[in-house]
């Protein structure tokens, strides 16, 4: 079939490619030794993408001016509270943001 | 490791293939045939590792090799079935599922279209004409406020940035349409890689897709682009049966046909 790859950048595609491969975990590395941290991965994932989610509709509705100055500030300091939790739950288990995300195969990334 | 089968894909036709074709360690091939189709394997009786670059090639070899007699729905990297039996099986179980993507991708290759952009300016661009027009929708008098102008900044700003890369994504897509039957965006899967994109293309319109590439390339501007294939339509087999472990088996399909990230 005579496969090619054109380009004009090889180098800046490489990178980006790598760059690419380095940011996506392909799994929870769980083990006996790390199993603590492994499964804080997990559920720090699905705890950053539920509040990613809540802070996207939150913005959604500012947006739309759908909520009143009460709720605002209401809303602001839970996902605020939320945040510097989260940021507490990284420092203690060792996890960078760029850690919290999973491959989901064809699906893509879940963050 | 006992005697394994190791598959290289699904072709539409049942009858014996060029025994002159070697896949994994020279092992000859042959097509296993189901009902009016079949699927070419070779025995494995050796470990094969993931990395293994010359095995990788050697199957993507085999796979292109068939494609130019046959239409075939090219099976992932290392799928084994631990015996004839299996393989029958897994044929039986998904034979509705491979006439349907025989039919619908006979004829058909695939190209990958990749393009980057200058992500990090572009954004850094957004960035600085927010802060200078400082339009913030709250009146900060508390921290939940202060919070809430800060993230909708932020969100406005990645807004404003996806959009900018839909814009541009429609026209490098613009210069393909006429000459795709299907296609997979992907859009920034990092900042810079704006687009990373499979597309399904009749063989006798290959040219016409290359081409298409050349004319792209020279429009200018500070876009950089990849363009790959022609390659087995890897991208587009469509699978109605979701759970192979249903019929038993196996170390084989541990996903049989899978997407595929080609540079």
């Amino acid at each position: 079939m005579n496969t090619m790859i054109e380009t004009d950048s090889p180098e800046v595609f490489a990178d980006e490619m790598e760059k690419l491969q380095d940011a996506l975990p392909k799994k929870i590395e769980a083990n006996p030794e790390n199993a603590e941290k492994g499964l804080a991965k997990l559920v720090l994932t699905l705890i950053e993408l539920i509040r990613k989610l809540m802070e996207k509709q939150a913005m959604r509705r500012v947006e739309a001016g759908s909520l009143t100055d009460e709720e605002i500030e209401r809303v602001g300091e839970t996902l605020m509270k939320l945040e510097n939790k989260m940021k507490e739950l990284k420092e203690i288990f060792g996890l960078k943001d760029e850690e919290l995300n999973l491959n989901l195969g064809p699906l893509g990334d879940l963050l | 490791m006992t005697m394994k089968v190791y598959a290289y894909g699904v072709i539409d036709s049942n009858e014996k293939i060029d025994e002159a074709m070697k896949g994994l360690n020279d092992a000859p091939l042959f097509n296993i045939p189901y009902r009016d189709i079949g699927i070419v394997v070779s025995d494995l009786n050796t470990q094969i590792q993931k990395e293994d670059k010359k095995s990788v090639l050697k199957h993507e070899e085999v796979v292109e090799k068939l494609m130019d007699t046959f239409t075939v729905l090219p099976m992932r990297f290392l799928t084994l079935f631990s015996g004839k039996e299996q393989v029958l099986l897994m044929m039986k179980n998904y034979y509705d599922d491979f006439i349907e993507n025989l039919d619908r991708l006979r004829e058909k290759i695939e190209f990958g279209v990749k393009t980057i952009w200058p992500g990090d300016l572009i954004r850094e661009r957004i960035t600085t004409a927010h802060r200078k027009s400082d339009n913030l929708p709250l009146v900060a008098s508390s921290s939940g406020k202060s919070f809430m102008n800060e993230k909708f900044e932020n969100y406005k700003i990645d807004k404003e940035f996806e959009e900018e890369a839909d814009r541009c994504i429609a026209i490098v897509d613009g210069f393909f349409n006429r000459f795709v039957a299907e296609k997979r965006l992907e859009k920034l899967k990092t900042d810079n890689l704006l687009l990373s994109a499979s597309y399904l293309v009749d063989k006798e319109k290959r040219d016409d897709f290359k081409k298409a590439f050349e004319e792209l390339r020279g429009s200018g501007g500070d876009l950089k682009y990849l363009l790959s294939g022609p390659w087995p339509p890897y991208n587009f087999i469509v699978l109605t049966k979701p759970n192979a472990k249903k019929f038993g088996s196996l170390d084989m399909v541990d996903s049989v046909f899978q997407r595929k990230d080609r540079t």
